[in-house]
């Protein structure tokens, strides 16, 4: 069944075409990156006009690309939730309009449980239970995904997510936003173990907290002005891998977990990705590494997790609203 | 020629559909769930009643504000990706003269007068011409006072219509010359969007989807402060 994802939760306007929940026709993915840098973060009243104004060319080329028409189409997914409200209410829109005319059902999607999804798309042949570690700029979470649909929460951030550490530090240092690839590039020409920052709740339970990092950062600076700035992002760096790493790894035998997968923005940094690969490696567990373009926000994550919501829920009734604060559905037994 | 029109710049939600008879079905709700959970099925509402199958649109018309930000991209949203499915083009009317074209049969001045929030209003002048109304004096966003002064300055009797005028009538109070049309004249009318898309389709003033854009009048606040930061 191919299914017509539609993504516009942030600052990306994005559709895609997805045949079984694991064959990507098209992902049209269209960022407001510069539009919102300007700022230094998302302007909500603006990213919903760029979505406005970009949505209908998108899903438009993301159909043409796939070359198919709206009668081939199985059901159309949008993101309803969490997100920005306006951003979220133009695809969600759009999309239970293009289900009316085109007599396929709707499904919504939770964009957490996209980010999940977003890893099945290039390896159909994941099995449950894995061990799932979600990390962008508005989520740092630590789940059991015991099998579809079924998710564990083991551990959350106690107060900032990882992204936004890493655009906070960034915009301190001076390296623009977004923060993550400017620290994940500069971090490359430093050294990650001239500064011994402090690893938060490393020990204690699975869930993390990255506040007071930024504050070390600032008074490590203060007191040493001289210091390199790659030095500093390359130790921070590592004290947030560090961590992040660590929880996953252990969770992962704990729950006798068959692997780990990454998901979420801060999944496209390099240095977390090679040290989830090692620490998989060392136990014999299987990474599941999504590129870096299904890091990112897309629409290919939402038409693969539609897929799998269609199966399990059926359809979304065209009256539904969106919900800015969802969260992912969690098992509690 | 079949029309489907949608109209959600006010607290109002609405869609009609309809043709050169006029509408044959139209939907408005003014309290209740809110515009994005209401209008795809009041679309599909219409569309039974009128008897009428969404293939046999040839035409999606929106109303592009000005109005209430959110609710409006919730309606052009909706309009554009039900002309893209059903490959039809589109045509846009402003919100301030479908509040106009309603009070066509009246002499001298209409002032239309929606609320924008924040103790402003987005309004435009028009005046009364056979068949419906021609606008002299561009739609803006402004005080209601200042609306007022400007009105009373021209001297005329004119009547003023839509949401804001209703919100802000005692700024109207005062003045001689100036009246406020009945709550039932309040939002703008989908039936009366349908019967104006009619007009244009005729002529063939369409726009596409991709070329279709809401009418907001006020920038977005990040970038007024950060015009602001600039300057100094
Ligand atoms: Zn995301």
């Amino acid at each position: 069944m191919k299914v017509l994802g539609v993504e516009t939760s942030c600052d990306e306007t994005a559709a895609a075409v997805v045949v079984d929940g694991e064959q990507v026709l098209s992902s049209v993915v269209s960022s407001q990156v510069d539009l919102h840098a300007a700022f230094g973060g998302v302007v909500p009243e603006l990213a919903s006009r760029a979505h406005v104004e970009l949505l209908t060319p998108v899903i438009a080329e993301a159909m043409l690309e796939a070359g198919v028409e709206g009668r081939d189409l199985g059901a159309v997914a949008a993101t309803v939730g969490p997100g920005l409200v306006g951003s979220l209410l133009v695809g969600l829109s759009a999309a239970k309009a293009l289900a009316l005319v085109w007599g396929v059902p709707f499904v919504g999607v939770n964009h957490l449980e996209g980010h999940i999804y977003a890893a099945f798309l290039e390896e159909p042949d994941l099995e449950p239970p894995l061990v799932v570690l979600l990390v962008s700029g508005g989520h740092t979470m630590l789940i059991a995904m015991e099998a579809h649909g079924r998710y564990r929460l083991l551990g959350a951030t106690l107060d900032d997510a990882a992204g936004e550490a890493y655009d906070k530090v960034a915009r301190y240092l001076g390296l623009g936003y977004p923060g993550g690839p400017a620290i994940d590039a500069l971090a490359l020409e430093g050294d990650p173990s001239a500064i011994d920052f402090p690893r938060g709740l490393l020990r204690e339970g699975y869930d993390f907290s990255f506040s007071g990092i930024k504050t070390s950062v600032v008074t490590y600076v203060r007191k040493h002005p001289s210091v390199g700035t790659a030095d500093v992002a390359a130790s921070f760096q590592e004290a947030v891998v560090d961590v992040l790493v660590t929880k996953a790894q252990r969770a992962a035998a704990e729950i006798g977990a068959t692997g780990i997968v990454l998901g979420g923005g801060v999944a496209a940094n390099s240095r977390l990705r090679e040290r989830i690969l090692d620490a998989c490696i060392a136990d014999g567990l299987r990474a599941f590494l999504p590129s870096r373009a299904m890091c990112t926000d897309n629409a290919a994550m939402i038409a693969a997790a539609g897929w799998w919501r269609l199966r399990s829920d059926g359809p979304t009734p065209l009256g539904a609203g969106a919900d800015p604060g969802l969260g992912l559905p969690l098992i509690t037994t | 020629m079949i029309i489907l029109g949608i109209e959600t710049a006010t607290l109002q939600v609405g869609c009609a559909v309809g043709g050169v008879e006029g509408a044959l079905a139209s939907f408005t709700a003014t309290r209740g769930r809110r515009h994005a959970e209401t209008l795809v099925p009041a679309v599909q509402f219409v569309c039974a009643q009128a008897q009428v199958d969404l293939d046999e649109v040839s035409v999606v018309a929106v109303d592009v504000g000005p109005g209430l930000f959110t609710g409006l991209r919730v309606g052009v949203a909706t309009a554009k990706a039900l002309a893209l499915a059903l490959r039809v083009p589109m045509v846009g009317l402003s919100s301030l003269d479908l509040l106009a074209f309603a009070l066509h049969h009246t002499d001298g001045l209409i002032a239309t007068v929606v609320d924008a929030r924040r103790g402003e209003v987005f309004a435009a002048m028009y005046r009364p011409v056979p068949g419906g109304v021609q606008r002299v004096a561009e739609p803006r966003v402004c005080s209601p006072g200042d609306l007022a002064g400007e009105l009373m300055a021209m001297g005329e009797d004119c009547l003023l219509v839509g949401d804001g005028a209703v919100r802000y009538a005692s700024s109207f109070d005062d003045a001689r010359h100036l009246s406020i049309a009945d709550g039932a004249f309040a939002h703008p009318s989908p039936a009366a969007l349908v019967q104006l898309a009619h007009a244009r389709a005729v002529r063939e003033e369409f726009v596409q989807p991709s070329e279709l854009e809401p009418m907001y009048l006020r920038k977005a606040d990040a970038e007024i402060n950060w015009e602001r930061r600039a300057r100094v």
